[in-house]
């Protein structure tokens, strides 16, 4: 019975079902109580619907027609309505862009919808492999943990804004209706339906990012709205071009047979990874996801880390068999290690918290995408592990930022200069979330570990991405060490937060590390989803990932950390009992904290503050040179495909 | 098993001791270049031992755990070493440890110390990439990223690495903290930062960086070793040779700032490596 009502087809019609009526509760819900747990059980029963579905994937099904309308009419009826919304939003903002691009998007869908698409689709509307299953735990644990602590973030900020009426209900809404949005996308096999969710996530990141309704966020959502139309289009024009050479409507046919077709089938895959690029804000697209931090926090830590970004690389990975072996693919490759070594270049001249966490959005992104470009086996499951290993630590760092934002109102990292004296719990996660980024045995950097062995073997990649991880350790040890930065010595006090803000972040944190120590099995979770041609890249025996030419010893490294790391905090405790002393100033001191007795018997306050580099890694001295790089890049990959 | 763990006890035991060694030999020939006679050998282990007898001051707590964590992570790294492990995973293992070092430093709020920490990262940008590339360019000639293949090699990989060989020589300047990349720190008392990155460390903690950094020295010549692996006299006298030559570059040539130091490792090191993996690719 339960065993029934629990099925694999009935658990992803919840899971994208759900989150669509918690939504439209959440929007017409005044009360702040009750909204709550709208949010609260929405996102419980969503947490348990992926976890039960680990054990169901993979699978595949068509819903049964509901009262007679079948679902893939109701698809183009919303499609049509999603972009007529796009259309009137495009009149409103009065961009011309966005007008004509809903415009172009209306009567391409048209022609495809009405006067190509002759057969319905052959097998079924929806399907569930490791890769989706992979996508939907990420989205549900990490995207609801972000819903969670945004109910506690948006209470301050609205208190802190003092608004007449509260912009909650709309704000939640839109939240959960992305992650119902992301749900249906990842378990999409009609591109058609693949396009509606596409368009609706587009939708979705334009109304959170002008939450605030100020100048600046609307401008940034206007933005937003035109890049990602900009991808909508291309992939329209990239769906038709595909199908009119070889009838492909479908995504399981390229996991099974791989590449199909020839030259315009070629290009469309290649307007469809131009579509994943603009989505993934990569170069030259990059101003959008760099305009989005005007959205509250949880918004960016949203927007980077389990959902919109991620549909990118999740579609160029799926996409990979279908170019396997092609100069399309090379080019993919070439690409990402370019925004991987650029995106990071561009993070060391930030001074900016949360502009070093979104160029460092880009950058990973690129290298997933070079993973999925270098299109072996052992790529594609390091572009795999990046997902999740960057899902859960960026939002990791995003919702710590927005906690500390919230407290000494700025996100610049010389302000956050020894914080640990004022939020040493905060303090000391956001730490831990950067030494996950950039160390070993931890998630992140096993992926990159795989990715640069995989990477060994394509020159300009190799080199790229050797530049851009020493520049990608810069930027972040340099953030660390600044907010332990202090003369410091006290005892260890947690500071006041509340609770769902503490429990997401202290889930985000206990979870990637736990994750990063169960990575072997998260391999053999995964591994299943390589496609047919693809061998398993690795050996994986007791905590041990191994082939013939390299071995990272996942489990082994991770109780050595441990114990490594358990000798250290010791060591700060018996520190903690040491004489303190002041920092060397070379002159004598005053009793106030950092003042010398400088020149003339004057007190003199020594100060110190960090390198940006900008005469080298500033955004007005590289941003254009990037972008044109980008755009040439891009230009290569679509014109080498005919 | 017993043999792994033998291992591991020659490397964390041995380490130190070579790498103290190497110490005491690097100042004993520096002192002849420079027409003295110099300390005894066994010198760096009586200053590490005065240090670890000192009182214990901190500036911050958390330096103690950087300081822990910069040896746990060099000698971990030594240990996959002599364990003959992943090449790419061993450099990333140091690296962790040269990361904890500048955040320790960049804990005390000094002007010394943070601008020797900033200083140190752009050595750590500087090196990096070169240490990786060589990787790459030994994966390449060998077909695996294992030491283990790496010491079965029949040939010694010098005679198709020779430029990437300099690029490691490069990389290791900055590493073994010689002039003209002694930047963030030097051995010697005429640093503009006084110490530099290791200003705030003292007493013991500081004794426990000294220790970290033998771990290092010994890793990177083993690195320096795989280049002549096929017989113990050829390694021998390859890493003597290099040992030397970086102590004779130490003697001879000023510190440069770190324009310089970046522009060179990457300008004159990046194109070495390309030209020498283009030949491997070719070949």
């Amino acid at each position: 019975m339960l065993e029934n009502i629990l099925s694999a087809g009935n658990l992803s019609a919840l899971l994208i079902i759900l989150p669509f009526c918690g939504a439209g509760m959440c929007a017409f819900i005044r009360s702040s109580k009750i909204r709550m747990m709208v949010i609260l059980s929405t996102g419980g029963m969503l947490i348990a619907a992926a976890l039960i579905l680990i054990g169901r994937t993979p699978f595949q099904f068509s819903p049964e027609p509901f009262f007679g309308v079948h679902l893939s009419v109701a698809i183009e009826v919303l499609d049509f309505f999603l972009l007529a919304v796009i259309l009137y939003l495009g009149f409103r903002h009065r961009s011309g862009i966005i007008k004509a691009l809903a415009l172009f998007q209306i009567f391409a869908l048209a022609y495809f919808e009405f006067f190509m698409v002759k057969a319905e689709v052959s097998s079924a509307t929806f399907f569930c492999d490791h890769l989706s299953l992979l996508m939907i735990l990420i989205i549900c644990l990490v995207g609801v943990l972000i819903c969670f602590q945004a109910i506690a973030y948006m209470k301050n900020h609205e208190d802190h804004l003092q608004l007449a009426a509260s912009k909650q209900p709309r704000f939640f809404g839109v939240m959960l209706l992305f992650l119902g949005a992301m749900n249906g996308l990842v378990l999409s096999n009609d591109m058609r339906l693949f396009y509606f969710f596409f368009e609706l996530t587009t939708l979705c990141s334009f109304l959170l990012i002008a939450h605030d309704g100020t100048e600046t966020a609307t401008g940034s959502a206007v933005r937003a709205l035109w890049m990602n139309s900009l991808g909508g289009t291309a992939f329209i024009i990239g769906l038709v071009l595909a199908y009119a050479d070889t009838g492909m409507l479908e995504l399981q046919p390229i996991l099974v047979s791989g590449k199909m077709g020839g030259g315009w089938y070629l290009f469309g895959i290649a307007l469809l990874c131009f579509a994943a690029f603009t989505k993934s804000a990569q170069f030259p697209f990059q101003s959008w996801l760099l305009g989005a931090m005007v959205a509250p926090t949880p918004v960016s830590a949203l927007l980077h880390s389990s959902t919109m970004v991620k549909v990118g690389v999740y579609l160029v990975l799926r996409l990979a068999p279908a170019m396997n072996g092609t100069f399309l693919s090379q080019c993919v490759a070439v690409f990402g290690g370019f925004t991987f070594l650029c995106a990071a270049a561009l993070a060391v001249g930030q001074s900016n918290g949360k502009k070093v966490l979104a160029y460092s959005t880009i950058s990973n992104l690129g290298l997933i995408f070079a993973c999925a470009g270098l299109n072996t086996s052992q790529a594609i499951i390091a572009g795999m592990l990046l997902i999740v290993f960057h899902a859960v630590i960026k939002a990791l760092l995003f919702l710590c930022v927005g906690a500390i934002e919230q407290r000494i109102a700025s996100r610049d990292i010389e302000d956050m200069r020894g914080l640990y004296a004022d939020m040493p719990l905060t303090a000391l996660m956001t730490v831990m979330g950067v030494i996950m980024m950039i160390m070993p045995p931890f998630g992140l950097l096993l992926g990159k570990w795989m990715a640069m062995e995989a990477a060994a073997g394509n020159l300009y990649v190799i080199m790229m991405i050797t530049l851009g991880s020493a520049l990608t350790v810069m930027y972040w040890a340099r953030w660390a060490g600044t907010l332990m930065s202090d003369p410091f010595a006290g005892r260890f006090k947690p500071e006041q937060q509340p609770f769902l803000t503490w429990l997401a972040l202290g889930a985000l944190c206990v979870g990637a590390g736990l994750l990063s120590m169960a990575a072997p099995w998260l391999y053999q979770l995964i591994v299943p989803a390589l496609s047919w041609g693809y061998l398993p890249p690795y050996t994986s025996h007791n905590g041990i990932l191994e082939n013939p030419y390299g071995v990272f010893a996942v489990l082994p490294l991770s109780f050595v950390a441990v114990l490594g790391f358990v000798v250290a905090i010791v060591a700060v405790k018996r520190a903690s009992r040491a004489r303190v002393v002041k920092p060397y100033l070379s002159g004598l001191q005053l009793a106030e904290s950092g003042v010398f007795i400088g020149p003339m018997n004057r007190p003199v306050k020594a100060e110190a503050k960090n390198y940006y580099l900008s005469s080298l890694f500033g955004e007005k001295k590289l941003t254009t040179w990037i972008n044109l790089a980008a755009g040439v890049l891009l230009t290569l990959m679509a014109g080498g495909t005919l | 098993m017993i043999e792994t763990a033998v291992y591991i006890l020659i490397a964390l035991t041995g380490g130190p001791l070579l790498g103290g060694l190497v110490g005491g030999l690097d100042r004993i020939l520096t002192a002849r270049l420079q027409s003295r006679i110099g300390p005894p050998l066994w010198q760096p282990f009586y200053d590490v031992v005065k240090l670890w007898s000192k009182e214990k001051t901190v500036v911050n707590v958390w330096q103690a755990f950087c300081a822990y964590c910069y040896v746990a992570a060099t000698s971990i790294a030594l240990v996959l070493f002599v364990l003959r492990s992943d090449l790419l995973l061993i450099l990333f293992i140091q690296a962790v440890g040269a990361v904890f070092l500048v955040v320790g430093a960049l804990s005390s709020t000094s002007p010394f110390s943070q601008v020797g920490a900033h200083r140190e990262l752009l050595q750590i940008l500087s090196y990096e990439p070169l240490l990786i590339l060589v990787t790459i360019g030994i994966f390449l000639e060998t077909g695996s990223f294992k030491i283990e293949r790496i010491y079965s090699w029949n040939e010694p990989l010098l005679m198709k690495l020779p430029f990437l060989f300099v690029v490691l020589g490069y990389a290791l300047t900055v590493k073994l903290r010689k002039s003209p990349f002694d930047l963030s720190t030097s051995h010697h008392g005429h640093q503009e930062l006084v110490k530099g990155l290791l200003t705030d460390y003292s007493g013991p903690i500081l004794a426990l960086t000294e220790i970290g950094h033998w771990y290092e020295v010994v890793l990177l010549l083993g690195l320096c070793s795989l280049f002549w692996a096929t017989n113990w006299i050829g390694m021998i006298v390859l890493v003597g040779v290099t040992y030397f030559f970086e102590v004779l570059i130490d003697n001879v040539s000023a510190r440069l700032n770190w324009r310089w130091m970046l522009g060179y490792a990457w300008a004159l090191g990046l194109s070495l490596s390309l030209v020498n993996l283009i030949w491997l690719y070719v070949g």
